[in-house]
C-alpha cells in the first residue's frame, strides 16, 4: 500500500442493487486507472437483518478473485473472521463471507449494521485522495456518504480513517 | 303519541299532555303509558350510516377507475347510486362542519380548521348553538346516535378534562363517541377519546385504529339493537384514513408491490381511461395536464422512483384497509337483516387527496408543520435512518406521500386539498345505498351536490323536519338542498344550482353549470415567508388574482378555460361570489391565517405548569408552551430502597418529543428533534433513594425559533450532567401524541426503552413542574409568539 494521501469512504444505500452499481462504477474507475484504489467492499444487509460482504475489489479493479494487496487489508479491517473465511473461499475462487455476528476489530461492522436497514447496502472504499472527485461522481446512488482523509495506508491509519468516516455517518 | 301529534319542530320535544285520569288514589285513575314512552322515530325510519374518509381523491377507488381496490365501495355502488358531481369544501374541519350542520362552513365558524380558533366569526372554530348539527335533531327524534373516528371540530385548547365540553361530540347530538378529537392520529398509537374522557393509547399487541373503529361500531350497533328492538340508529363512521401519517400493516401495503412503478404520469392516464370506460367521467372528457410545479416521473432518479413508488403502495394499502373495515360494518348490518332499510351514504374524501407532503413526501409530516425544510437527499437519509423503505408505513415513521401522488389520485382534475377553486380540491365520489327506498341499482347521478346537502337529505329521508329551535335557541335554516329528489329520477333537474367555495383564499363560484375558479396564486405546500408576504394586508388584492371559467356540462374535468370568451359571465360570477361571501361570513379573506399577519391572540401569562399525580394523555395542543424558550422541568420523586426506573414525564415519541426518565439508576433526558436528530444527556452518578428532587434545565441560546441551547441535569440541586441540544422543535412535537406523567404512553421518545414501554416509573412521581422561563423580555415574547402563531397556522393548514 502506498504512502500517499488516501480517502476512506463509507457510502450507504437504500437498495442493495444500487450499491452494487456504484461498487462496479468505482471498480471501473480503478480498472481504467482513473483512480488508485487500495480496496473496495460491497456489503449488504439481507431481509433477515444479517450483514454480509458480498463482493470485494482490488487495486486493479478486479472483483473477488483473491485477497491480495490492499483489498485483503481493507476487508480484514472490517471483518477479521471474514479474512479467515475468505482465505478458504479465495482458494475456491470466491470471496464471500459474513461478519455481522462477530465483534469486529474496527467496530465498523457493528456500526454499519446499525446504520443499514434490511434490504439495503453499503460501499466502503479506500483510494488515493486525488481520485476523490471521480469517486464522488461515480457514487450516484448513495443516500449518505462520509469520507475521512488519512496519510499513508497502514492498518492503524486505516482504522482511524474508518472510525472517522463512520462518525461522519451519524446524525 | 302518534307521529301526527308530535311537534318535531322544537327540540327537545315537549312531554306529551297526559291523556289518562288522575284521582286521589288509584281508585278511578286511568294510566297513560304513552306519557312515559321515549320519543319515537317516525314509523319505518331507516338506520343511517354516514361514512366519510379523509384526504382522498376522486381517482383513488377502483369504483371510480382508481388503482386502489375498494370492494365495499364498489359493492354499494352496484347496489345503489353513484354521484359523480358531489363536492366538499376542500379542507378537513370545514367539510366536517358543513356535513354535520348542513350549513356553509364559514357560517358555522369553520373557514379554517379546529386547531385554529380565529378572531372573526367565519373562523372561530366554535360551532354556533344556532346551527346545531342535524344529528342533534335525529337524537331528539328517537334515534340512537354515535360517532366513531375523527372528529376535528373541537378547538385545540379545549381538549382536556377541564373542557368546556360543549363542542365535544356528546354535546352536539352524539350519544356515544369513540375516536380522536384532532385532525389526525397515528393508526398504531392513537390517543383515544371515549365520550368526554381520554382513555389513552391502547396497549393491545397489534392494535390498529381502523380495525378497532370497525369493531367499536359493530359493537355499538349490536348493543343498540339488543336494548331497543325498534329504535333506528345513526352512525357517523369517520375514518382518519387516508390522512397522514400513512400507517398500515405490511400485509396491506405488500399487495401493491410493483403496482406503481409506472409512476404518477402513467397512473393518471390509466385511471382516466378506466374512469371513462366505467362511466364516472364522460367519454369526451379531457385529462388535465400536470402542473409544472411537479416533476415528470421520467425525470426522477432510481432512488426516488423506488421511494415514491413505495409511498403510493403504502397509501393504497392504507385506503384498501379502510374500505375493508367499512365492509365489515356493512356486513354486520346485513347479518342483522337491517341493510335493506339502512341509508348508507359513503363519501370518499372530505377534500381532494392531500398535497401537503410537498414534492418529496416526508418520513415525518411534523417536519413540514414545524417549517423544518428537508431536501430530497435528507429525506432519503432519514428514510434510511428509520428503517428503509420497508419501514415506510410502519410505526417508526409518520409518513406522507409526494404531492404528485395526490395529484394522480385526484384524476382527472387539477390540484388537490386546500384548493377550493378547482375540482381536484373539492370533488369527491359519493355512493348512496338504500335498497328499501331506491329502486335503481348501479345508477349514476350527475346533479350538482355539495356536502351541505347531506344533512337536509338525511332529515327528509327519515321523515323529520328541520327544527326551528333546539334547546331554546332559534336555529338558522340549513343552507343545503336535499337530494332525495334525485333518488328516483336520473334526469331530474338539479336543485342545488349555486354554491360558493373558499378555503385559504382559493375561491370558486358555481352557478347553473358555470364554474368560476379564482385561485390565490400560491402552491398549496408553499408557506415560506416570501410566499406569504405576497398576500399580506395591503399587498394582496384578491381582485387581481387570475381567473378561470369553465362550463362543466361540456367540460367535466375543467380542462378548457373559457374566461376570455365569456367576460360577462366572469363578471357575473365574481359579483355573485362577493355577495355570497358577505352573506356567509367568508370575510375577511385569509381570516384563518391571521397568525401569519400579526394578528395574535393575547400572549398567555401563565409560565408555571404543575402536574400532581399520574396525569396522562395531555393533548398535544395543551402541553406547556416550552417551544423556543428556556425552561425547566422539576420533579419530586420517591425512590425506594434498591432504586427505581421509568419515565418521569414524556411528551410524544421518537419522531418529536422529550422524555425525562431514570434508567440504569441514572437520570436521563432525551429530546427528539422531529426524528431528524436526537439529543441525550445523563447524570454522572446514580440517583439516591428516598425523597429526591430532580431537574432538567434548558438554557436557550437566544429567544428564537428552534433555538439550540445547553441542558443541565440536577439532583437535589447539584449538577450531575448535561449536554448541548443544537436544535429544538419550534412549534409542535406531534399532531396527536400526548404528554404523560410517570410513563410514556404510545410510541416511546427514546427507543432505548422501547422494550419496556410504557416504562412506568417504579418509584413515585409526586409532582412535576414546568417553568417556562420568565426571563424573556416582552419584545422577545412577542417575537416568539409571532413565530408560534405562524407555526400554528401552518399546522392548522396541514391538519
Amino acid at each position: 500500500m502506498s504512502d500517499s494521501q488516501k480517502d476512506v469512504l463509507i457510502a450507504a444505500y437504500l437498495f442493495e442493487d444500487l450499491a452494487k452499481k456504484d461498487f462496479d462504477a468505482v471498480l471501473q474507475l480503478a480498472e481504467n486507472k482513473t483512480i488508485t484504489v487500495e480496496g473496495v467492499v460491497l456489503v449488504q444487509k439481507d431481509e433477515t437483518g444479517e450483514v454480509n460482504v458480498t463482493e470485494t475489489g482490488d487495486h486493479l479493479g478486479r472483483k473477488g478473485v483473491k485477497l491480495g494487496g490492499g483489498v485483503g487489508l481493507v476487508a480484514g479491517l472490517f471483518a477479521p473472521p471474514l479474512l479467515a473465511a475468505t482465505a478458504v473461499g479465495a482458494a475456491a475462487g470466491g470471496l464471500m463471507g459474513k461478519f455481522a455476528k462477530h465483534r469486529l476489530e474496527s467496530g465498523i461492522g457493528e456500526k454499519m449494521d446499525a446504520a443499514l436497514p434490511a434490504g439495503s447496502g453499503g460501499v466502503i472504499a479506500v483510494y488515493d485522495s486525488d481520485g476523490a472527485a471521480a469517486v464522488d461522481k461515480a457514487l450516484v446512488n448513495a443516500v449518505k456518504k462520509s469520507v475521512a482523509h488519512i496519510d499513508g495506508g497502514s492498518a492503524k491509519e486505516l482504522k482511524a480513517g474508518l472510525a472517522e468516516a463512520q462518525a461522519g455517518m451519524g446524525g | 303519541m302518534s307521529d301526527q301529534t308530535i311537534d318535531r319542530t322544537r327540540l327537545p320535544i315537549r312531554r306529551p299532555p297526559f291523556q289518562g285520569v288522575v284521582k286521589r288514589t288509584l281508585d278511578g285513575s286511568e294510566p297513560d303509558w304513552n306519557s312515559i314512552a321515549p320519543t319515537p322515530a317516525p314509523e319505518g325510519a331507516p338506520n343511517v350510516l354516514l361514512v366519510l374518509t379523509d384526504d382522498a381523491g376522486f381517482g383513488n377507488p377502483s369504483g371510480f377507475g382508481g388503482p386502489i381496490s375498494t370492494p365495499t365501495f364498489d359493492r354499494l355502488r352496484e347496489g345503489g347510486l353513484t354521484y359523480n358531481r358531489f363536492h366538499t369544501t376542500a379542507l378537513c374541519s370545514p367539510t366536517r362542519a358543513a356535513l354535520l350542520t348542513g350549513r356553509n362552513h364559514h357560517a358555522v365558524g369553520f373557514g379554517m380548521v379546529g386547531e385554529f380558533a380565529g378572531p372573526f366569526p367565519g373562523y372561530s372554530a366554535n360551532l354556533p348553538k344556532d346551527c346545531m348539527p342535524f344529528v342533534k335533531t335525529l337524537q331528539g327524534n328517537g334515534y340512537a346516535t354515535a360517532c366513531f373516528g375523527k372528529w376535528h371540530l373541537t378547538p385545540d385548547n379545549m381538549q382536556g378534562p377541564s373542557g368546556p365540553f360543549d363542542r365535544w361530540p356528546n354535546a352536539v347530538g352524539f350519544d356515544h363517541f369513540w375516536g380522536f378529537l384532532g385532525g389526525e392520529s397515528g393508526q398504531f398509537d392513537p390517543m383515544i377519546i371515549e365520550n368526554n374522557a381520554a382513555t389513552g393509547v391502547p396497549e393491545e399487541e397489534g392494535f390498529y385504529l381502523p380495525d378497532a373503529m370497525a369493531d367499536k361500531t359493530i359493537e355499538w350497533i349490536h348493543g343498540v339493537r339488543a336494548h331497543g328492538s325498534e329504535k333506528p340508529w345513526f352512525a357517523y363512521f369517520s375514518t382518519g384514513c387516508s390522512h397522514a401519517p400513512h400507517h398500515v400493516p405490511p400485509e396491506w401495503s405488500d399487495k401493491y408491490k410493483g403496482k406503481f412503478d409506472q409512476g404518477w404520469d402513467r397512473l393518471r392516464e390509466e385511471t382516466f381511461e378506466r374512469q371513462k370506460q366505467g362511466g364516472v367521467v364522460p367519454a369526451d372528457a379531457e385529462l388535465t395536464p400536470r402542473s409544472e410545479s411537479m416533476s415528470a416521473w421520467d425525470s426522477l432518479d432510481e432512488n426516488h422512483k423506488r421511494l415514491y413508488a413505495r409511498q403510493m403502495e403504502v397509501y393504497a394499502g392504507y385506503c384498501e384497509n379502510a374500505d375493508w373495515n367499512i365492509g365489515r360494518v356493512i356486513d354486520a348490518i346485513d347479518e342483522m337483516g337491517e341493510l335493506e332499510n339502512t341509508l348508507v351514504i359513503y363519501i370518499w374524501g372530505d377534500n381532494g387527496a392531500s398535497m401537503e407532503g410537498s414534492l418529496t413526501g416526508t418520513f415525518n409530516e411534523l417536519t413540514m408543520i414545524n417549517g423544518v425544510p428537508l431536501t430530497e437527499e435528507q429525506q432519503l437519509q432519514l428514510v434510511l435512518k428509520w428503517g428503509g423503505l420497508e419501514a415506510w408505513g410502519g410505526e417508526m415513521m409518520g409518513p406522507h406521500y409526494s404531492a404528485a401522488w395526490a395529484w394522480a389520485g385526484n384524476c382527472p382534475f387539477q390540484w388537490g386539498k386546500q384548493v377550493a377553486s378547482h375540482l381536484g380540491g373539492t370533488r369527491d365520489p359519493m355512493i348512496v345505498h338504500w335498497p328499501k327506498r331506491i329502486a335503481e341499482q348501479g345508477g349514476l347521478r350527475s346533479q350538482f351536490t355539495h356536502v351541505i346537502d347531506v344533512g337536509p337529505t338525511i332529515l327528509e329521508a327519515v321523515g323529520v323536519p328541520e327544527p326551528t329551535h333546539i334547546d331554546g335557541v332559534e336555529q338558522e335554516p340549513m343552507h343545503g338542498t336535499s337530494f332525495v329528489y334525485s333518488l328516483d329520477d336520473e334526469a331530474a333537474a338539479e336543485r342545488h344550482t349555486q354554491q360558493y367555495f373558499e378555503i385559504l383564499g382559493n375561491r370558486a363560484m358555481y352557478k347553473d353549470g358555470w364554474w368560476l375558479a379564482w385561485m390565490m396564486p400560491r402552491i398549496p405546500w408553499n408557506l415560506d415567508p416570501e410566499t406569504l408576504a405576497r398576500f399580506a394586508p395591503g399587498v394582496w388584492d384578491p381582485e387581481d388574482d387570475p381567473v378561470e371559467l369553465y362550463y362543466l356540462p361540456d367540460d367535466f374535468t375543467q380542462a378548457k378555460n373559457v374566461a376570455d370568451q365569456h367576460p360577462d359571465k366572469v363578471e357575473e360570477l365574481k359579483k355573485l361570489f362577493w355577495e355570497e361571501a358577505e352573506r356567509y361570513d367568508v370575510f375577511p379573506l385569509l381570516g384563518g391565517l391571521t397568525g401569519f399577519y400579526g394578528m395574535r391572540p393575547p400572549i398567555p401569562k401563565e409560565s408555571t405548569f404543575t402536574y400532581y399525580g399520574d396525569v396522562q394523555n395531555v393533548a398535544p395542543g395543551m402541553i406547556p408552551r416550552i417551544y423556543n424558550h428556556s425552561y425547566t422541568i422539576t420533579a419530586d420523586l420517591e425512590i425506594p430502597a434498591g432504586g427505581a426506573e421509568g419515565v418521569i414525564v414524556a411528551e410524544a415519541d421518537h419522531l418529536g418529543g422529550f422524555s425525562l426518565f431514570v434508567q440504569d439508576g441514572k437520570l436521563r433526558h432525551t429530546y427528539s428533534f422531529l426524528g431528524v436528530m436526537e439529543f441525550r444527556q445523563e447524570s454522572d452518578t446514580p440517583l439516591p433513594t428516598g425523597s429526591v428532587n430532580v431537574r432538567m434545565e434548558f438554557a436557550a441560546d437566544a429567544p428564537k425559533p428552534a433555538t439550540g441551547g445547553e441542558v443541565t441535569l440536577f439532583v437535589d440541586d447539584e449538577p450531575v450532567g448535561g449536554g448541548r441540544m443544537e436544535h429544538t422543535v419550534p412549534a409542535r412535537f406531534s399532531g396527536y401524541a400526548g404528554m404523560d406523567i410517570g410513563r410514556d404512553n404510545g410510541a416511546p421518545v427514546d427507543r432505548n426503552y422501547a422494550d419496556k414501554s410504557p416504562f412506568a416509573f417504579t418509584g413515585t412521581v409526586k409532582k412535576v413542574v414546568f417553568d417556562v422561563s420568565p426571563h424573556l423580555t416582552d419584545e422577545h415574547e412577542e417575537e416568539l409568539d409571532d413565530h408560534t402563531q405562524h407555526a400554528l397556522a401552518a399546522h392548522a393548514i396541514n391538519a
